[in-house]
């Protein structure tokens, strides 16, 4: 800029300066404006596909969720050390939002324009998502497998072609739940705690579908997504001083486990109902081991709260996917963290569907193929999950069946009434009823069969 | 009397011209050897420019300190997005309004900032723009809560496809930012060179001696603010229109990083905006590009640019509180 200056004082007549300028500026924006390129597949060469991802690594929601990146990569080492799919390596660039919109952008357009990746995989953040499935959509890079439940990401195909999740939606979940809160905890009073984005309102909108409805500032307290680690006192005790007996949880793991650690201080104990994303068993001990509360005192806390799940709990050692997927966690995650739990398992379950669905697109790779396969066959899509994935024409929807579970003192989500039920619905008014699905075994390789 | 100064104004005028249009010239030149990631980061550099630049007229020429400046963004931003979403206006039509709110914004707050200064006024600055995501939640139905309103640039008209081609989508996000970013350079270099800037550095420097050469110091502390949110307002506008305005794209860090990157490249100058901008938009891409290859772990990694933006930014005020700008005064020194 002093050089800008100097040359400026320097001109001794301005006026044919500005003249000569302004030329030049318009033959510099000619010379910037080159006609956009058609090219080959991105991120696909004959040795290697070049996906991407999104999440928050570092920052105030980034607890559990930082590891899913680690499970999917770990599986995606393990593909590439079989041999790949159709010999070609699975490398996948996870890149950190800290769940701030802004950086969501910047990390995309790198993703997108400096690592060239031929698809976006298993995308963690509602609101930060927002912010980028626009332009994903609009340059046609498949957004597959998204880790969010909302809703509005998925059930306009014609909206967002190219995006599909990765967990059964949350009004669905809710409605579920909903449904079981009605059946068995109808003289209790109901109250919840929920984060006020898509996520939040989401869990209420399915809770007042199925019946259950709240009073604001009463029974229903609310913060702002991200501002949990500042504690939620205020909210507990809220719910505390209107006798709230069951209080359900429509945020993130860190917040569930805030919650509970506010109100174990006023020593309010009522029954927990936490949305699956927020009810993982390691992060909630890890956050509260982190406020000086020891692993036997929050098994306690967590022991008894009910939660759902569209797969089977990681503590279920004798379940054929669980066992696969812990093995392969053991031997191939290089992450800073890998002890198995509820996030590992959602990572490794995204890198089999992903890498199903590679597969299954053929070895003429294209972005038009693997998303026209995906809305066409998620039958063949089979994964560690107790329910069908729900992709077609019309929604893009991925789990529609969660099973009910509670926590026992080990950690362990076990199914509410000793058998476990698997329940279906849809995400707007459809009624809950239970699924009748018979999950395919995991081959002997752990690799996906999509014959 | 009044001829001498009309002469003096045009003369400032036609510097800040030349200076606009020879930066705009570079920009481009410079953008056409950029691949599409990087040109999408010179439109942040451009976006965020202007942001820094009503810090420096704030802080560094007038002395207000402000830790707020996110929060006027978002103003810009707020009113931008609902003037496209809700009345279909254009990006060209709708950015010019939301300056305007910004500068009611600006004027409100400078009302206020006038009986104030010092930590009491970054204070009152710092809780307006924590107060964000708040009032977008308390505002659902009109602000969207967390989710925010989806906004972009959307596609060039006809008529600039024909003329010059069509253009990557982050070519004409660079070709969006460039004339607000110019305009602003422009009048930025503009208040610095006239009497105004003097008037300003002059409040910075001793209110009481302003006031006895005739300087009306509360009025002109509300004509900064106002000035100053007019910048903000039209940075934020901009950066909502990446993708997405709401509160997770202006958090308080933003309002942080405007003021890192004018203590960076020198608060007191236009060309130290500009570099400070540059800094803190490609120092992670630095970061990779040095250490990219060391294998550090995302542990690591993902914490280094704001450590290292930080260390610099110390080393900036122990060492050369000018800035990268003002090292030369320091050398003369």
């Amino acid at each position: 800029m002093n050089a800008v200056i100097n040359l400026a004082s320097l001109s001794r007549s301005p006026r044919k300066s500005i003249a000569v300028i302004s030329v030049a500026l318009a033959g510099a924006l000619a010379l910037t404006a080159m006609p956009a390129q058609g090219a080959s597949t991105p991120g696909v060469s004959d040795t290697e596909i070049v996906l991407g991802m999104q999440l928050p690594q570092t920052g105030p929601a980034s607890p559990g969720y930082n590891k899913v990146d680690d499970a999917m990569r770990a599986y995606f080492d393990y593909v590439n050390s079989k041999g790949g799919v159709y010999g070609r390596k699975i490398t996948l660039v996870a890149k950190d939002d800290t769940y701030k919109a802004g950086l969501t952008v910047t990390s995309a357009s790198a993703l997108i324009n400096k690592d060239k990746v031929f698809a976006m995989v298993g995308s963690i953040g509602t609101q930060t998502h927002i912010s980028v499935i626009k332009d994903i959509n609009r340059r046609g890079i498949p957004d597959l497998f998204v880790n969010s439940g909302y809703s509005g990401f998925y059930t306009d195909p014609k909206k967002y072609p190219t995006t599909f999740g990765a967990l059964g939606t949350y009004v669905a979940e809710a409605k579920i739940l909903g449904k079981y809160i009605k059946e068995n905890l109808a003289t209790k009073n109901v109250g919840i705690l929920y984060q006020t984005d898509d996520f939040g309102r989401n869990t209420v909108e399915g809770l007042t579908t199925a019946g259950v409805t709240f009073t604001a500032k009463k029974t229903a307290a609310t913060f702002i997504a991200g501002t949990q680690a500042g504690g939620l006192d205020a909210q507990m005790q809220q719910l505390k001083d209107n006798n709230v007996d069951v209080v359900i949880i429509g945020a993130v793991a860190s917040a569930f486990a805030t919650a509970v650690g506010s109100a174990n201080k006023i020593g309010y104990k009522p029954q927990y109902i936490v949305i699956s994303v927020g009810s993982d068993a390691t992060t909630f001990q890890t956050i509260l081991g982190s406020k000086g509360i020891a692993p036997a005192v929050s098994a306690g806390l967590l022991a008894g709260t009910i939660s759902a799940s569209h797969a089977p709990s990681p503590g279920e050692a004798d379940d054929e996917f669980v066992k696969a997927f812990k093995k392969i966690n053991d031997d191939f995650n290089k992450g800073p963290s890998k002890t198995w739990d509820n996030n590992v398992l959602q990572g490794m379950n995204i890198g089999y569907v992903t890498t199903a669905a590679l597969m299954g697109a053929g070895k003429d790779l294209t972005r038009e193929g693997i998303i026209k396969y995906i809305e066409n066959n998620p039958l063949k899509l089979s994964s560690a999950a107790l329910a069908p994935l729900g992709y077609s024409a019309t929604t893009h929807e991925a789990f529609t069946g969660f099973w009910i579970g509670k926590y026992d003192a080990t950690t362990v989500l076990k199914p509410i009434d000793g058998t476990r039920k698997v329940w279906t619905t849809d995400s707007a008014k459809g009624p809950v009823t239970e699924l009748k699905y018979t999950r395919p075994a995991i081959a002997a390789d752990a690799l996906p069969k999509v014959g | 009397m009044r001829a001498v100064s009309n002469l003096k104004r045009k003369s400032i005028a036609r510097t800040s011209l030349i200076r606009t249009l020879i930066f705009a010239a570079l920009v481009l030149l410079v953008g056409a050897q950029f691949d599409a990631y990087n040109q999408a980061q010179l439109a942040v550099v451009l976006i965020l420019f202007i942001g820094v630049l009503s810090i420096t007229l704030l802080t560094g020429i007038s002395g207000q300190l402000s830790l707020g400046q996110g929060a006027l963004m978002a103003v810009g931003g707020y009113s931008t997005a609902l003037l496209i979403t809700n009345y279909t206006l254009s990006l060209w039509v709708a950015i010019p309004l939301s300056v305007i709110s910004s500068a009611i914004a600006g004027l409100l707050l400078g009302v206020a900032a006038a009986r104030l200064r010092g930590p009491y006024l970054a204070g009152t600055t710092l809780v307006i723009a924590l107060a964000i995501p708040t009032i977008a939640n308390r505002f659902m139905s009109v602000f969207k809560g967390d989710e925010g309103l989806q906004v972009d640039v959307g596609y060039p008209p006809q008529w600039f496809s024909s003329l010059f081609g069509e253009p990557t989508y982050e070519q004409w996000q660079l070709y969006v930012a460039l004339p607000f970013a110019g305009v602003a350079l422009f009048f930025a270099s503009n208040i610095l060179l006239s009497r105004t800037g003097r008037m300003w550095r002059s409040i910075r420097d001793n209110e009481s001696a302003a006031s006895l050469a005739g300087v009306n110091f509360s009025r002109q502390k509300i004509y900064v603010f106002v000035i100053s949110s007019t910048f903000a307002g039209l940075s934020g506008a901009l950066y909502g229109l990446r993708g997405l305005v709401g509160p997770s794209v202006y958090p308080v860090s933003l309002s942080l990083l405007l003021l890192t990157a004018a203590v960076l490249g020198g608060i007191r100058s236009i060309t130290g905006a500009f570099i400070g901008t540059v800094i803190v938009v490609f120092l992670p891409d630095w970061i990779e590009l040095i250490l990219g290859n060391f294998g550090l772990s995302e542990q690591v990694s993902n914490f280094l640019p704001a450590l290292i933006s930080s260390l610099l930014l110390i080393l900036t005020v122990v060492i050369n509180p000018a800035g990268v700008a003002g090292a030369r005064l320091h050398k003369h020194k």
